[in-house]
């Protein structure tokens, strides 16, 4: 089947509250902007029943509806969005290139803003039972389903206490699986006390998860206690995971620089080490996680993309002249010494006028160009032609060599 | 390559995933599942699922709120 190719400005890779605000962003600057997302519009923050710390809305929200919001915001400024799963980008030429199971979009920059997935056990025959066999994600879409039964939940951080809790208003029985010793939960204060008080919410201190078991779906879940060794399995129908999330980026392996655990390194303007692959939200290697930080991480990237792709017009446009000569004076306006050359450029573009078209870079506030020329010390001169740098002077620019640098192009 | 409907609009998860499951083990390799949906959880776990096993997912938005999941059945 050959592939459809369409393209864009912008490809937002993920639709969470991170990819949603650098939609807004893209959109409100008028670029072409594709949003892909695999599942739900919404991302992580819909499995939240409960959004009350974020600003402008002192009732509180629910996560779906938070997000709702965000989605017709972006749509409304002519955001397009495709749902389903990302299978490969080439982030290695000037265009980028983003496939997914029928199409293949082509943008001049890329947004990164996949997220997480759940964290897994790594329990023996966790894989069998995994989604409709038994090991649930999402206490929202699996409860009703436990009406009067028993669920096992592991962990006991805020989304495990929190779903535990909301689980009891379900299943007869909540037990809850915590590493950590008696009494001791990761979670906030008022939830575990909460929690403690709760009379369908049983606690198994001290335990990890050593295996799944069942005949097709799950009907025993074996936990380990970590001191004594000893295994002790519980019947239970389902089986809730909250330990955490692993970040989506498998798909950038020894593409893009990552930490350790996978998280994509970026610099304050939500750069990668990829010019125009910029990477925003959960995935990104940062201190908080959360919908209010998300939405600043958005807006950065998407007006750094917005940025990068007029000085990439330029760029092609004005700096390569389409090919043709073309003089660049490269400069940085609070320097004096940079200052002092202007009026020497200027003389030497009247005396080329029709001949060589001169501009003027001025690098105070991106060095975006001077990055693509290589040029790292200013006041510089580089003289182009053909798409190509012909020569640049660094030091001591004077009338002689300027003409010098234009009697290359004879 | 024969294509198949399944209308779960109206249902809470997990019955979604659920049927969609049983109906994808009379599908023939190839073969593919329009499953309609208009609830949001099943749009979390259906597409997961599917893809867990190795199918080809596509998702179309109808309207606001129901969607309709293509599921191309690859193993």
């Amino acid at each position: 089947m050959e592939k459809k190719t369409e393209r864009y400005d912008v490809v937002i890779i993920g639709g969470g509250a991170a990819g949603l605000t650098a939609g807004i962003y893209c959109g409100r600057a008028r670029l072409k902007t594709l949003l892909i997302e695999k599942a739900l519009v919404g991302g992580l923050a819909t499995y939240t029943n409960e959004i009350e710390n974020y600003p402008g809305f002192p009732e509180g929200s629910s996560g779906l509806g938070l997000m709702d919001l965000f989605h017709k915001q972006a749509k409304k400024f002519g955001v397009e969005f495709k749902l389903t799963d990302v299978r490969s980008v080439d982030f290695s030429g000037e265009e980028k290139i983003v496939e997914t199971f029928r199409n293949r979009y082509v943008a001049k920059a890329v947004i990164v803003a996949s997220g997480g997935k759940p964290r897994l056990t790594g329990a023996k025959n966790e894989a069998d039972f995994l989604y409709d066999k038994g090991i649930s994600f999402c206490a929202t879409c699996d409860a009703a389903a436990n009406t009067d039964k028993t669920v096992m939940v592991i962990g006991s951080g805020d989304a495990a206490i929190e779903e535990g809790m909301f689980l009891t208003k379900f299943a007869s029985k909540v037990i809850v699986s915590v590493m950590h010793e008696d009494g001791k939960m990761d979670c906030n204060e008022i939830a575990k006390a909460e929690a403690l008080a709760n009379p369908k919410m049983e606690f198994a201190w001290n335990t990890v998860v050593d295996s799944f078991e069942g005949e097709g779906r799950l009907e025993r879940v074996v936990l380990k206690n970590v001191k004594t060794e000893e295994l002790t399995p519980y019947t239970v129908d389902s089986c809730f995971l909250f330990i955490g999330y692993l970040p989506n980026t498998e798909l950038f392996r020894d593409m893009l620089d990552m930490n350790r655990g996978g998280y994509l390194l970026t610099n304050e303007k939500m750069e990668t080490n990829i010019p125009g692959i910029f990477a925003v939200g959960d995935v990104r290697d940062k201190f908080l996680k959360q919908v209010a930080t998300a939405v600043g991480d958005g807006a950065v990237a998407g007006y750094a993309a917005e940025k990068y792709i007029a000085e990439g017009e330029v760029y092609s446009r004005q700096i390569l002249n389409e090919g043709g000569p073309s003089f660049v004076y490269i400069y940085n306006a609070i320097d004096p010494a940079g200052r002092e050359l202007l009026p020497l450029i200027e003389q030497f573009e009247e005396k080329h006028k029709g001949e060589i078209p001169v501009s003027r870079v001025d690098v105070y506030k991106s060095t975006g160009i001077a990055d693509k020329l290589n040029v790292s010390v200013f006041p510089s001169a580089v003289l182009i032609n053909n798409n190509q740098v012909v020569a640049v002077l660094e030091k001591d620019i004077n009338e002689a060599d300027l003409e010098k640098l234009a009697a290359k192009l004879g | 390559m024969a294509e198949f409907t399944l209308d779960c609009m109206g249902e809470a998860c997990p019955v979604p995933l659920m049927k969609c499951e049983k109906k994808m083990n009379e599908l023939k390799v190839g073969d593919v599942l329009l499953v309609s949906i208009d609830h949001s959880c099943a749009m979390k776990n259906v597409p997961e699922w599917a893809r867990t096993r190795g199918h080809n997912v596509e998702i179309e938005e109808v309207d606001d709120g129901e969607w309709e999941v293509i599921i191309e059945k690859t193993n």
